[in-house]
């Protein structure tokens, strides 16, 4: 049934539906409409599950990662300071493979104080084990959701599932919401490999000495690296029984592009309407929307923009002293390749400012009209 | 076939996993401090003259174990009763519950304690050495007295106390007035003391005489028979007054006295003088109390001197009498106005002189003196020459054959029960200690049964009883957890106003209902001992405290010394050391 939902909402109905049994959190604005609403779900009986209250991000992670270990389907949300302040257990959740969704609204770090989209405190998480699946509209961030469970849960590692703030998580849509039993054929109950109880006892997460933990580290990667196929199966399944499915990038108008624009999240809806606009202008210009940021998808930007003539990259995040670290992300996957395209980094849209269709329209232009970048980053629309 | 099924067995999943229990692994070889449990003196503790082990009592008390709380109490003070009415609580002004809100009525409780005692007959059992055939004569059965035989007779010697009135109780029965301590509570007190084989012989006075002849008959004499002679002003027209000790003893006795509405003056500044005062008040009297100093100067207890302004005592601050003369039925009282000089050094108190010529005149129609009491017979002091006398805090020792103890009033720097009480000790534990090791062991003995670091002793440590190891080092507010408490206003016991009284000498303060003593005895932090909150063990990262019979224990084999423990222990129960 088609509902209007806001994409926190989208998110809060997702994990209603995937009837997650345990949830913690701790409230930061923008995530807080997610779990403002599964809270009154638990008090009302609308979900049979516990919601446990904290006093700090890193416990509600804490948390979660005790249930899991539990055997407990589980789920927490954060975003900016909060998501930092979790770190630590970012690590230790991955590594103890537990599949623990989290809904991350992607909010500017302090200081000075800043409340909107920046896509800095995700990415700064990237090296912490945790899939990574990046949203575009209201629909994409209930149905990865949903999916983000079934793949945690084959997989045995943990999924964010990253919403731009207000743009998403504060914007009103219609969603698509799909009545529980169909829900329930996509995601049936969760079957733990790991599961601590009283009455089998055993101990997790000891030391681990130098003859076993390189050998760990090696596992987490061999898990990763087949993720790329187990969520093709997951979306394969998604899409036989609600008719949608999105893969771990979208292209749109790539085949004969002399350039592509990689986006992601909200800016990327904002990009179809400039590729559309500039190809009736005649412009060979594609568009190629990231959504899974981990496990990278090498081989598929190589296949994908390996033999284009020139990739900009658009990052609404910044590596200091570095670079945007998409962009850093796809010179990385290119640089083996032979003959690969120059890559142009365009930084712009930090702590909430509106990536305009004239800003995007600009970073085409530049791009198409440079021979290199100037720049390893170009940043656009700064202020004078 | 889901999605699952196919891969679940293909996803490498190695991870730091074991059906082998961690207890192999000792984390305690890590360590280098170490927690222990480590209790330590609360401030109350030792702040009361008598000693009391105050927050154990109120710990037993919020747990409903009110015969424990008894014998705690019973360990060091005979009279919990009598103390919970009249004592002054020092105790309460040193708990470190101030520093939060306000401070425990540790009063209350103790009152509740002894009431319930003597209601319910609580049973109880105390330490008493056996019987070791010394006999000691004890002169005056005011509070010292008795408790120099309570004290003496659990360290197994038996006593004879002798006392001139015609009932024991001293100060207690013919000093303080009823509405503060009705006769039902002193003879209740009184007859536990009974009760352990104390003899006592009431209409004996004691002489020199008397003394003379019973030193064939006893091994040691205590003789705290107070101060029964009052102090004159030495003014024209004293003779006029009426002593005011006097006249509370005749309240005693004859329950009332009738005296012409009217006004009457009390001349005075200690408890004496405000328990005079507060009787003619009670009697319809408009009364005004006459005090050379300032009020704040006044040796009484400030609760008293503030109960007594509230029950309509009017006070003169800063005049001194300078004579009376007669007038009719009337009296006239020539005040002298004085002004303050400076400060005397060794009380606090302002030093004053006269202010101008011009006096004033009170018409009264009766006077009270209650300026204060000495001594009336010269052999109620230790004597100064005696080279083998030791002059402790609350006695005096001469080690005369047989040897003399002087305590209660005759020593004791403050008038009080309490230190009554703590003199009745201390003889007891200096002439045990003579006894046995001789007249130089005692002040080290006595030192070594300090509460906290003094000055009041500890009965208990004195016995080498149960608790007495625990460590002097006193919890101060700071090494309290306040974050395991919640702000709550002190119980107030209920109070009858003056003029609603059935009668004016009925009680006017109510003890408290069991209700109130759970929600005051909660509020107390129970500094430095434990009441089993089980914080160490529910905070323990490494599950190293067990729990076995009620007792926790530091399991070292795997604790690391990360002091968690010690910081979440609410009351400063426990400490960390360095290993050695």
């Amino acid at each position: 049934m088609k509902k209007v939902l806001e994409g926190s909402h989208a998110v809060s109905e997702a994990v209603r539906l995937a009837k997650v049994q345990v949830m913690s959190a701790y409230p930061i604005t923008p995530q807080t409409h997610i779990v403002e609403a599964l809270s009154e779900y638990c008090s009302d009986g609308t979900m049979n599950a516990r919601f446990l209250l904290v006093e700090s991000e890193h416990s509600a992670m804490a948390a979660v990662i005790g249930a899991s270990s539990g055997g407990a389907r589980t789920f927490t949300a954060t975003s900016s300071q909060g998501l930092a302040l979790m770190h630590e257990l970012l690590h230790w959740a991955s590594a103890a493979r537990l599949p623990i969704i989290m809904a991350e609204v992607n909010r500017a770090l302090a200081p000075g104080w800043n409340i909107w989209m920046d896509q800095t405190d995700s990415l700064a998480q990237r090296d912490t084990g945790w899939i990574q699946l990046y949203c575009e509209d209201g629909q994409d961030v209930f149905d990865t959701t949903l999916q983000a469970y079934r793949l945690a849960e084959t997989i045995n590692l943990p999924v964010m599932v990253v919403l731009d703030a207000f743009f998403l998580s504060h914007t009103f849509e219609p969603v698509d919401v799909p009545d529980q039993d169909l829900v329930d054929r996509f995601l049936p109950p969760f079957s733990p490999r790991i599961e601590l109880k009283t009455s089998d006892p055993f101990a997790l997460g000891q030391m681990a000495p130098p003859t076993v933990y390189m050998e760990m580290r090696h596992n987490i990667q061999m898990a990763m690296e087949q993720v790329p196929d187990i969520f093709s199966r997951v979306e394969q399944e998604f899409a036989a029984i609600f008719g949608r499915s999105y893969g771990p990038m979208e292209r749109v108008h790539c085949d004969d592009a002399q350039v592509i624009m990689v986006v992601t999240g909200t800016a990327a809806s904002t990009c179809r309407k400039v590729i559309s606009d500039l190809r009736s202008q005649g412009e060979k210009v594609g568009m190629l929307k990231l959504r899974m940021f981990r496990p990278f998808p090498t081989d598929l930007i190589r296949e994908h923009l390996g033999s284009v003539q020139k990739v900009a990259v658009v990052d609404r995040n910044f590596s200091f002293g570095a670079s945007g670290i998409f962009a850093q992300e796809i010179r990385a996957a290119l640089c083996n390749r032979n003959g690969h395209p120059p890559v142009f980094g365009y930084i712009t849209g930090l702590g909430g400012r509106d990536v305009t269709p004239e800003i995007l329209a600009e970073i085409y232009w530049k791009t198409k009209n440079s021979a290199h970048p100037e720049n390893e980053s170009v940043w656009v629309g700064l202020n004078e | 076939m889901t999605t699952e099924q196919n891969f679940a067995e293909k996803i490498p999943l190695f991870i730091s996993r074991s059906n082998i229990s961690t207890e192999l692994n000792k984390t305690g070889s890590w360590r280098f401090v170490r927690p222990k449990y480590h209790e330590k003196t609360a401030p109350c503790s030792a702040a009361c003259p008598a000693g009391e082990d105050i927050a154990r009592i109120e710990m037993l008390s919020s747990q409903g174990r009110y015969s424990e709380a008894l014998e705690i109490i019973l360990l060091e003070n005979p009279f919990p009763a009598i103390c919970g009415r009249v004592c002054f609580h020092t105790c309460e002004t040193a708990c470190n519950r101030s520093g939060f809100d306000e401070p425990i009525a540790i009063h209350g409780i103790e009152r509740f304690i002894g009431d319930t005692a003597v209601r319910d007959n609580l049973t109880f059992s105390l330490e008493r050495l056996p019987d070791n055939g010394k006999k000691i004569c004890i002169v005056g059965a005011g509070p010292s007295g008795l408790a120099a035989a309570y004290f003496l007779t659990r360290l197994g010697y038996s006593c004879d106390v002798f006392e001139a009135e015609t009932e024991p109780g001293g100060i207690l029965r013919w000093g303080i007035p009823r509405y503060r301590l009705p006769d039902a509570v002193v003879n209740a007190e009184v007859q536990r003391i009974k009760n352990l084989g104390v003899k006592i012989l009431c209409n004996t006075r004691a002489t020199q005489n008397f003394l003379d002849e019973a030193k064939d008959r006893y091994h040691a004499f205590f003789i705290g028979c107070g101060h029964g002679q009052s102090l004159k002003m030495n003014i024209p027209g004293e003779n006029m007054a009426l002593d005011g000790l006097d006249f509370l003893n005749r309240m005693r006795k004859e329950k009332t006295e009738s005296l012409n509405n009217g006004t009457a003056a009390v001349i005075g500044g200690g408890n004496t003088a405000i328990d005079v005062a507060r009787s003619l008040v009670r009697l319809g009297v408009k009364t005004i109390l006459v005090y050379r100093r300032r009020k704040q100067d006044m040796p009484a207890f400030e609760y008293e001197v503030e109960t007594a302004v509230k029950e309509g005592v009017k006070i003169m601050e800063l005049f001194s009498p300078s004579s009376i003369a007669q007038d009719g039925g009337e009296y006239i009282l020539t005040l002298q106005p004085m002004k303050r000089s400076g400060m005397e050094t060794d009380t606090g108190r302002a030093r004053v002189v006269p202010d101008g010529e011009t006096t004033q005149e009170l018409r009264v129609q009766r006077i009270f003196t209650a300026i204060g009491a000495e001594p009336s017979e010269s052999w109620q002091l230790a004597s100064e020459e005696n080279a083998e006398t030791v002059n402790l805090s609350h006695c005096a020792f001469m080690a005369n054959n047989p040897p003399f103890l002087f305590g209660g009033d005759l020593t004791n720097p403050t008038k009080s029960v309490a230190d009554a009480i703590a003199s009745g000790k201390q003889s007891a534990m200096a002439l045990d200690t003579f006894f046995k090791k001789g007249l130089n062991a005692i002040t080290n003995r006595l030192n070594s049964c300090l509460v906290g670091n003094g000055p009041a002793l500890s009965m208990e440590r004195y016995l080498d009883g149960k608790r007495s190891n625990r460590n002097p080092d006193m919890v101060s507010y700071e090494d309290i957890n306040i974050d395991y408490f919640s702000p709550a206003p002190r119980i107030k016991a209920e109070s009858l106003s003056l003029n609603k009284q059935m009668n004016p000498f009925d009680e006017i303060e109510t003890t408290f209902t069991i209700r109130q003593v759970m929600e005051e005895t909660r509020r107390c932090f129970n500094c430095g001992i434990c009441n089993a909150c089980d914080n160490c063990r529910i905070f323990c990262p490494e599950i190293a405290v067990d729990l076995q019979d009620g007792q926790r224990r530091i399991n070292l084999d795997y604790c690391k010394g990360c002091g968690i423990c010690v910081v979440e222990c609410p009351r400063n129960a426990m400490a960390l050391e360095e290993e050695v």
